[in-house]
């Protein structure tokens, strides 16, 4: 094939995801869908096999992957032209039920040519509790709704009664409605493009063309990892539930050109809903995979082909069913996505080549707090605070992370504007901004994550209830490189306040009247007077703080992004007069230096 | 003297994993660097940023040259965990 159409069918199949993306948010009335932007739509070969993954959450590329593999063997002689399925069983694919997988079969001149498979976190999913996130499942039958696959069109034909099951089980079922039919156009609108394409180009070359793409992908992935030394590269996350701490614990080996990911020694799993399934494990590595070793690769197959995984059965990542996992996203998977970060930025970092493509851990705990209850117009509201999305870039080897700077799994997450949530949510918020001292010091500070604080306005029910599924209160989980430190851990307080308490404009935490408690897990309400405030992590930083350039520092003093104590005692910046001593600060970091040898363990 | 990196701080040195900054031997490329290093430990609950609710167990480990006391490399654990273990495969 001449290089010239095989690189317009590559732009082509991108452009049919882009587009189907777009489609998806336009169509979907969903906050966590059209700003947090947690979604994906990728494209499949006809056997289910990745064939262009696209942005969103790319934990779910494989995932879906093996969704559309599912739905073949289940299926076998009754996929036709016009169909489409619904799945959404962690135990068979997906990662959790709230995050639905819709496939749908494209077919050209008669034939099965390819997959459109796309995911929103619906509504709601009827779960213990709103929003799909349940702290207070048991197991995954107290998860929700809960398909292996099923067909949801026939031929076109939307099957009435499978719908209205779904959507009876549900809260808030004219929203789960719109999840899906936004699911459908997604769906649409990708095989409409790429049988555009198709007709354009002829079925032979556009096969030839993805044939072709995949074993680029494989090919150019394999020299990278030759490239890279041999070797191992270890990582360890913590997460706590209710006084439990569970460990992931990543072996990641390098040997010529292949990958081998070992979870080896992670707990087993949790009688709480943090575990997840060995296809979330899967996706979990690949998430940051993607970006930081292909970056410069079309995400398919055959990138999935020198990766390995060792998920212990029963354990915390690969987890038995029926245990719960509806927190798995935020939970196991993330702790994944955070250890194989790690393990792939020392393996960056160890090579002459590849060093600057290196980087600490970004974002590692969604705070991801669900809001639901009666909004200032009558209606159910259930949703989720958006700035969970927000993150905080990891440092990097050439520079510092970005503040309130995203997330490695999801090159597109974002957080929506104040007006937004207040719009959808009897709230009010005091304040929304970056948090002082949340990066990971370093020669490169990580990023800033943030704090915010909200109270209840203007709601019928006097306040709305929230459900929290938070990790990351306990053990840092942004993890620095290279001598960097780990970025700063979530709180959650609620702020027990009666009327002579009340503060209309507290301006942090502090000023906030009324008893504080600290929470993390369950179901909490924010009524009357009260209040809720939330910081979320920072990115790990890299390298020695002491070698960060004292200038720096003080901007970052300056900026708010870090507090003069942190300049002084971490930083090892001297100040006088509330202005930087230059000589005192070489005197310091000197001292600190020789005190590292002095206080050995 | 053939030298490569091990990571963002170190380098391999005639078969040893040496500090970037000074070069000073740490350990055999098949044994553990962090050993051979100059370890301080420090509470996370006493960083500055710490949350509310900082575990008081976990703490922050150190690992600096024990030469000139650069800090090579950081590592979150409880006390009862091991040392995270990288290892660089040296050809011959």
């Amino acid at each position: 094939m001449d290089p010239i159409t095989f690189s317009i069918i590559r732009h082509r199949l991108f452009r049919v995801v882009e587009e189907a993306v777009m489609t998806l948010k336009h169509v979907s009335g969903s906050a966590i869908t059209n700003e947090g932007h947690d979604l994906m739509v990728s494209l499949y070969r006809a056997d289910g096999s990745l064939l262009m993954g696209g942005v969103g959450f790319l934990h779910h590329l494989t995932s879906a992957a093996e969704a559309c593999k599912a739905i073949i063997r289940r299926f076998d002689g009754q996929i036709h032209e016009g169909d489409l399925f619904l799945l959404n069983d962690p135990y068979t694919a997906a990662l959790h039920t709230s995050d639905i997988y819709l496939i749908a079969p494209i077919h050209y001149e008669g034939r099965l040519v390819a997959w459109s498979a796309c995911f929103v976190h619906v509504f709601d999913i009827g779960a213990m509790n709103p929003g799909g996130f349940a702290p207070d499942a048991v197991d995954i039958f107290t998860e929700g709704f809960s398909s292996p696959g099923l067909k949801l069109i026939d031929r076109g034909e939307m099957r009435q009664d499978v719908w209205d099951t779904i959507l009876n089980m549900v809260r808030g079922p004219e929203m789960v409605a719109l999840d899906l039919r936004s699911m459908i156009a997604c769906n649409n609108v990708a095989g409409e493009r790429l049988i555009a394409l198709f007709e354009k180009y002829g079925a032979e070359t556009v096969d030839h063309a993805c044939r072709m793409l995949i074993e680029q992908s494989e090919q150019r992935l394999r020299e990278r990892l030759r490239e890279l030394p041999d070797g191992q590269w270890q990582s360890r996350q913590y997460l706590e539930v209710k006084g439990e701490t569970y460990r992931v614990v990543l072996t990641m080996r390098k040997q010529g050109d292949e990958l081998v990911f070992d979870f080896t020694g992670s707990s087993p799993q949790s009688k709480y809903s943090v575990n997840c399934s060995k296809w979330a494990s899967l996706g979990g590595l690949f998430a940051p995979l993607f970006p930081l070793l292909c970056y410069d690769i079309t995400w398919n197959e055959g990138v999935i082909r020198p990766v390995r995984m060792i998920a212990p059965e029963g354990s915390i990542v690969n987890c038995a069913r029926p245990a719960p996992v509806s927190v798995a996203t935020v939970g196991a998977i993330q702790s994944v996505n955070n250890a194989a970060c790690a393990t792939i930025g020392k393996m960056l970092a160890a090579s002459e080549r590849y060093a600057e493509e290196s980087t600490a851990v970004w974002h590692a705990n969604h705070f991801a707090i669900f809001m639901f209850g009666t909004n200032q117009r009558g209606g159910l509201s259930i949703g989720i605070l958006t700035e969970t999305f927000a993150g905080a870039g990891g440092a990097r080897h050439v520079g510092d992370g970005v503040d309130i700077g995203g997330e490695i799994p999801n090159p597109i997450s974002r957080m929506a504007n104040v007006e937004t949530i207040e719009a959808t949510f009897p709230v009010r918020y005091l304040f929304r901004r970056r948090l002082k001292d949340s990066g990971g010091p370093g020669r490169h500070r990580g990023g800033t994550g943030g704090e915010m604080m909200i109270v209840a306005h203007d709601a019928p029910d006097g306040g709305i209830d929230y459900v929290v599924s938070g990790k990351g209160t306990k053990f840092p989980q942004s993890d620095g490189l290279a001598g960097g430190y780990p970025g700063a851990l979530n709180d959650y307080v609620w702020i027990h306040a009666d009327e002579s308490d009340a503060t209309a404009f507290a301006g942090s935490l502090a000023d906030m009247k009324g008893r504080h408690e600290p929470i993390s897990w369950g179901v909490y309400p924010l009524r009357g007077k009260d209040g809720l405030y939330v910081r979320w992590n920072g990115g790990g930083g890299l390298g020695d703080p002491l070698d960060r350039p004292a200038e720096q520092v003080v901007n970052d003093v300056t900026a708010g992004a870090i507090s003069t104590r942190a300049a002084e005692e971490v930083y090892g910046v001297a100040f006088k007069d509330g202005v930087l001593d230059a000589t005192l600060t070489e005197t310091r970091r000197r001292d600190l230096k020789a005190r590292r040898l002095q206080e050995v363990a | 003297m053939a030298r490569r990196r091990f990571s963002d701080t170190l380098v391999l040195a005639d078969g040893k994993i040496c500090c970037g900054a000074c070069e000073r031997p740490l350990a055999a490329a098949d044994r553990s660097w962090k050993e051979q290093a100059a370890l301080t430990v420090v509470p996370v609950a006493s960083l500055p940023g710490a949350g509310l609710g900082t575990d008081s167990r976990i703490v922050l480990r150190r690992f600096a040259c024990s030469g000139c006391g650069s800090l090579l490399e950081t590592e979150v654990a409880l006390p009862e965990d091991p040392f995270l273990e990288d290892r660089i495969v040296v050809a011959g």
